[in-house]
């Protein structure tokens, strides 16, 4: 072929291109932040704005911390008046889609913190994508 | 008033509109989405709780005072401690606003008691602020104060299962000095629009009063 295609180059740079400029899974994660448990309480919240920036959709399937014993992905619902937590087994994200975590509604279920997490301590957190994706994540502890 | 409330309306426009759109004295005579003020407000009957220092929590503690009830429990993640963070936020609003907050009271009531015990609860309630208090009883005595509210809650509990669900009102309840369920106010909540409404209110109730 010998690079006689002009076309085929440069559909073969741009496709070089994007690759680097998505790195990873492509997803990216804002305004991540947990908030501090009072004392004696082992369960607290993580909360973030997710971006799937990539041209398929993603799937979340879970995720995991070495900061805590279990994290479960939930959503709090409302139900005959009443509110209560869900588990969410899996979220889609297609293109260009985003996903917001937030007070009252998605929310990481974060149980058995291995260590004392006070306001402006930092989590990681690593989010599970189907096909073997994985998005770390930092999340700030904020009161 | 209302003429001046829509002239200013009109004159500020946009501006209103994204600031403030409840003005005072809509808030007066509207019930919105946020909060909801029951024009003939529902006096309450006897109850019997305890508080987490201890001391016996009944109607004679909501006399003479504001109360701010809200209903949950200490293994919540998300909803109870929001809520309560809100809370704290819209007591100080109150405490600075020229209403006070001397004569407020904010209260978690636990529906969760097999769990939530006396001291956990006071742990739990003055990590939001030093003034809140934490109630609790069994399930008949809660059951009555709930339903005397209209506070749906149901505790799945599960013998050997730590974290069995529990599902409970999100709405924050408000009681007046005359022990009646004067008002309540429901999600999405947030501390300024708690504050300043229920400033409206005790200016409301002010100038009935003279």
């Amino acid at each position: 072929m010998r690079w006689r295609n002009p076309v085929l180059v440069g559909l073969i740079l741009a496709l070089a291109l994007s690759a680097a400029a998505s790195e990873g899974p492509g997803i990216s994660a804002r305004d991540a932040w947990v908030r501090e448990s009072p004392p004696g309480v082992a369960m607290m919240a993580g909360y973030m704005a997710l971006r799937n920036n990539t041209s398929r959709t993603q799937v979340l399937v879970a995720a995991n911390s070495s900061d805590f014993e279990t994290v479960m992905i939930h959503r709090t619902i409302v139900k005959d008046g009443m509110a209560g937590m869900e588990h969410a087994p899996q979220i889609e994200l297609t293109p260009n889609a985003r996903l917001i975590f937030a007070p009252g509604g998605y929310h990481l279920m974060l149980m058995n913190p291995k260590r004392t997490l006070r306001a402006g301590d930092r989590v990681d957190i690593n989010l599970e994508f189907r096909g073997g994706l994985v998005l770390p994540v930092a999340l700030e502890v904020r009161k | 008033m209302m003429t001046t409330v829509a002239l200013a309306a009109m004159l500020a426009g946009v501006w209103l509109a994204a600031s403030d759109r409840e003005s005072v004295s809509r808030a007066m005579l509207l019930p919105d989405r946020v909060m909801t003020l029951f024009p003939d407000p529902k006096p309450l009957t006897a109850f019997a709780l305890t508080d987490h220092q201890n001391r016996v929590f009944d109607l004679a503690s909501l006399k003479d005072k504001w109360s701010f009830l809200f209903f949950g429990f200490t293994h919540c993640p998300d909803v109870c401690p929001t809520t309560l963070a809100l809370l704290a936020r819209a007591r100080d609003n109150i405490a600075k606003s020229t209403v006070g907050a001397e004569d407020v009271q904010f209260v978690l009531i636990s529906v969760d008691p097999n769990r939530d015990t006396v001291g956990k609860l006071g742990q739990y309630v003055t990590y939001f602020h030093a003034t809140f208090l934490g109630v609790t009883g069994n399930d008949a005595q809660i059951g009555n104060l709930a339903g005397q509210l209209g506070a749906a809650y149901q505790v799945a509990f599960t013998p050997g299962m730590e974290n069995y669900p529990v599902y409970h009102a999100a709405t924050v309840f408000l009681v007046d000095p005359q022990a009646r369920y004067h008002a309540m106010f429901t999600p999405p909540l947030d501390a300024e629009t708690i504050s300043r409404r229920f400033k409206v209110l005790r200016e409301l109730e002010r100038a009935k009063a003279t």
